[in-house]
This record gives structure tokens, C-alpha cells and sequence, in this order.
């Protein structure tokens, strides 16, 4: 039954790298040139890590769910086209460090 | 599980970890050389379009040992997914599977016809001298561990420790052998760039797609081999972690060193065998 929940992790975050791919292609035409923050990949990563590495936080869903979903969103935003989403994909990263570190030091 | 089930799950798994590893692996030595590089996904989408472009044979090819030898080497990876993580059976089987790779390697550049897949064809012989022996890691391993099993390996390591620090020159070794099988790294003269693709360089569609899902399915497996087999019982994360940080070590050599020449990377690699089994071996009796 674990490797089933792990064929569903890798399948969510290949499918996710696959959209992610796909959808920032049609937003971006370009290369990557400008440093601007993508606001929806933004909130996108920030919820993505959040459900992905404080799954035990989340009570409401079951953690395999959280994780799945996690994984899905942090592919959409780790697949973007060449030079995009990385500055969103290191900030939602620490931020979910931050809440990950402050639910350790409060429970 | 199923046996049937449980093979067809942890395929799927070696399969698609590995294609995103190869993916990483590529965008890392882009990075490191200053350029954007592919996106990570690139290796599975580019293998998956294989599968759809139209299959074309050479008309030098020496058929139907053309066809046959890219499914061979299918075959042969999908077995090491059963002999490793689905029945642990023996890592002397893993060597066997090994040492067919090489002659799929040789027989894949001959029976192409290309001039290109011939001199990988000659590569893979030459190269078979060196990396047969950093295979034979597995000796030092059974003479530490008395079993060529992966499950008693494993169960040795669970009561004494992780073998990386009881034979840390046969961790090395078996590394050599992982460099050796990555691409444009010093020592993957099969298919280094001065030869195209090397074995592959003639072949289209169909059978590319069957050779990259071999190379894909190859790469988890020798990463796996070296995680179980060196560090014993670990979680699924620390096979990830590990998968990912030998993949992007292995990245940064491939991206900062020269393709060596022939004669260079099989000397090389025969030294790193000789240190490896008689450093090993000293190691051993003192210990």
C-alpha cells in the first residue's frame, strides 16, 4: 500500500511539472528576462510547501491527501518555463520553513 | 501485493523517478555552466515524444538484431527492478545484468551500421575492461557481509552499521562506476560528444523511446543499488534525498570536467579499481 501512496506522490508532481510547463509557456512568450514576482505562482508555492512539509499541522485532511496536493502545486510551480517561478519557489519554500520551525517550538 | 502488481509499481516508480532525475541532472549542468538549461521535465517529455514520432530503420542496419537489442536492454533494466527493490534477490544477478548492458551497449552501436554507434561499439568493449572490474565491488562487499543477498545485506547493515564506513573504498568505486554511466562526464566515453549519441545515434522513434526508458529505469537502479547496499535500511525520503544529492554531485563533475579520452578514462577507471580492491581488501584484514 506504501508504494501505491508513493507511485500517487510522483505521478502528482510529474503531472504538476507537466502543467506547470504548459500553462507558463502560454503566460510567458518570452525568456526570461524581467525579475518581477509572479503573485499567483507566489500564493501557488507558498500553499503548495505549506500543505507539502506541514502536512502533520494540516488535521482537517488526511496527510497522504496534503502531501499529494503539496507535491502537485510545488510542481506547477518548479515546472515554469526556464528562469521563471524560482524566486516564488525559494520564498514559499521559507515561508513553510518559518511555519514548519514555529509549529515544532509551539508543540 | 501481488508479485505481478508489485513489479509493474515499482517499474512505474524506477521509470519515472529516474527520467526526472536525468531531468535534474541536465538542468543542473546547465546551471552550473551559466545557461538556463532545459526545464527538469524535459528528459520524460522528450522521451514520451519518441513514442509518437515515426519509427525509420537504416538501411544498414542488420535487422532484426537492430529491433531486438533496444527491447533486450528494456528487458534486462526491468529485471534489475525485480531482482532489487521488489524480491531483494542477489546482487551476483545485478553484476550479470550489468555485464549484458555492456554487450547490449556494444551490439546497439554495431548493429545500427552508423560509423558513430561502431566506434561506441568499440568503446563499450573497452570501457567493459575497466567498469566490469569496479563491479567487483560486490566481492568486497560478500567478503565483509558473507552474502551476495540484498536483504542480508541489508539485515547486516541494520545490526553493524552502514558499509560506506566499514568499506568506504568500495562506496568510491561503485561511484566511479555511477560517473561512468552518466552523460558527457569524464569517463562515459560510449557516448561522449565527439561521437554524437554514440549507440543511440541511429536510432529514431520507437526504439529511442525504449532506449531512454532503459537509461531512465538504469539510473534509478544504480543509484538504489549504491543506497541500499552502502547505507543499509533507509526511509523512502532518504532515498530521495540521496537519489537527488548523488545526481546533482554527479551533475557538478559532469558540467566542470573534460570528456577524457579512451585510453585516459579506462586507465583511470582501472586505477580507481586497483586502489579500490586492494585498499578494500587491506582494509579489511586490519579491520
Amino acid at each position: 500500500m506504501d508504494q501505491v501512496i508513493y507511485l500517487i506522490y510522483i505521478l502528482s508532481f510529474v503531472i504538476g511539472m507537466i502543467i506547470g510547463l504548459v500553462l507558463s509557456y502560454k503566460k510567458y512568450t518570452e525568456p526570461f528576462v524581467s525579475k518581477n514576482i509572479d503573485i499567483v505562482a507566489l500564493v501557488i508555492s507558498i500553499i503548495g510547501w505549506i500543505l507539502l512539509l506541514n502536512s502533520q499541522l494540516i488535521m482537517l485532511i488526511p496527510q497522504y491527501i496534503s502531501i499529494t496536493i503539496g507535491l502537485f502545486l510545488v510542481a506547477l510551480v518548479l515546472g515554469m518555463r526556464p528562469g521563471y517561478g524560482r524566486f516564488e519557489l525559494v520564498i514559499g519554500f521559507i515561508v513553510s520553513g518559518i511555519i514548519w520551525i514555529t509549529g515544532m517550538v509551539l508543540l | 501485493m501481488n508479485l505481478m502488481a508489485n513489479i509493474l509499481l515499482n517499474v512505474l516508480i524506477a521509470f519515472l523517478v529516474g527520467s526526472v532525475l536525468l531531468g535534474l541532472y541536465r538542468k543542473v549542468v546547465a546551471r552550473v555552466q551559466s545557461r538556463p538549461g532545459p526545464p527538469i521535465i524535459q528528459y520524460l517529455l522528450h522521451l514520451l515524444k519518441f513514442y509518437i514520432k515515426e519509427s525509420s530503420f537504416p538501411k544498414t542496419a542488420a535487422m532484426p538484431f537492430y529491433i531486438g537489442i533496444a527491447s533486450i536492454l528494456m528487458v534486462i533494466w526491468i529485471s534489475a527492478v525485480i531482482v532489487g527493490p521488489v524480491t531483494q534477490g542477489s546482487l551476483l544477478i545485478i553484476f550479470g545484468i550489468y555485464a549484458i548492458h555492456k554487450i547490449v551497449e556494444h551490439n546497439a552501436g554495431s548493429s545500427s551500421g552508423s560509423p558513430y554507434g561502431k566506434l561506441s561499439c568499440v568503446r563499450a568493449v573497452y570501457s567493459a575492461a575497466a567498469e566490469v572490474p569496479l563491479f567487483a565491488v560486490l566481492v568486497i562487499i560478500y567478503l565483509k557481509t558473507g552474502s551476495m543477498g540484498i536483504s542480508d545485506i541489508i539485515n547486516y547493515q541494520a545490526v553493524n552499521g552502514p558499509l560506506l564506513y566499514a568499506i568506504p573504498l568500495a562506496a568510491a568505486m561503485y561511484l566511479v562506476l555511477i560517473i561512468s554511466k552518466a552523460q558527457y562526464t569524464p569517463f562515459s566515453i560510449t557516448k561522449g560528444k565527439d561521437i554524437v549519441s554514440g549507440y543511440e545515434t541511429e536510432h529514431f522513434g520507437l526504439l529511442r523511446g525504449y532506449l531512454m526508458i532503459s537509461e531512465s529505469i538504469m539510473w534509478y537502479m544504480l543509484l538504489w543499488i549504491f543506497l541500499t547496499v552502502f547505507l543499509g535500511p533507509i526511509s523512502p525520503i532518504a532515498y530521495i534525498i540521496g537519489m537527488v544529492g548523488i545526481t546533482v554531485g554527479i551533475a557538478f563533475i559532469s558540467a566542470t570536467s573534460p570528456l577524457l579520452n579512451p585510453n585516459h578514462s579506462v586507465i583511470l577507471q582501472i586505477i580507481f579499481a586497483i586502489i579500490g580492491i586492494v585498499g578494500s581488501i587491506l582494509m579489511l584484514n586490519v579491520l
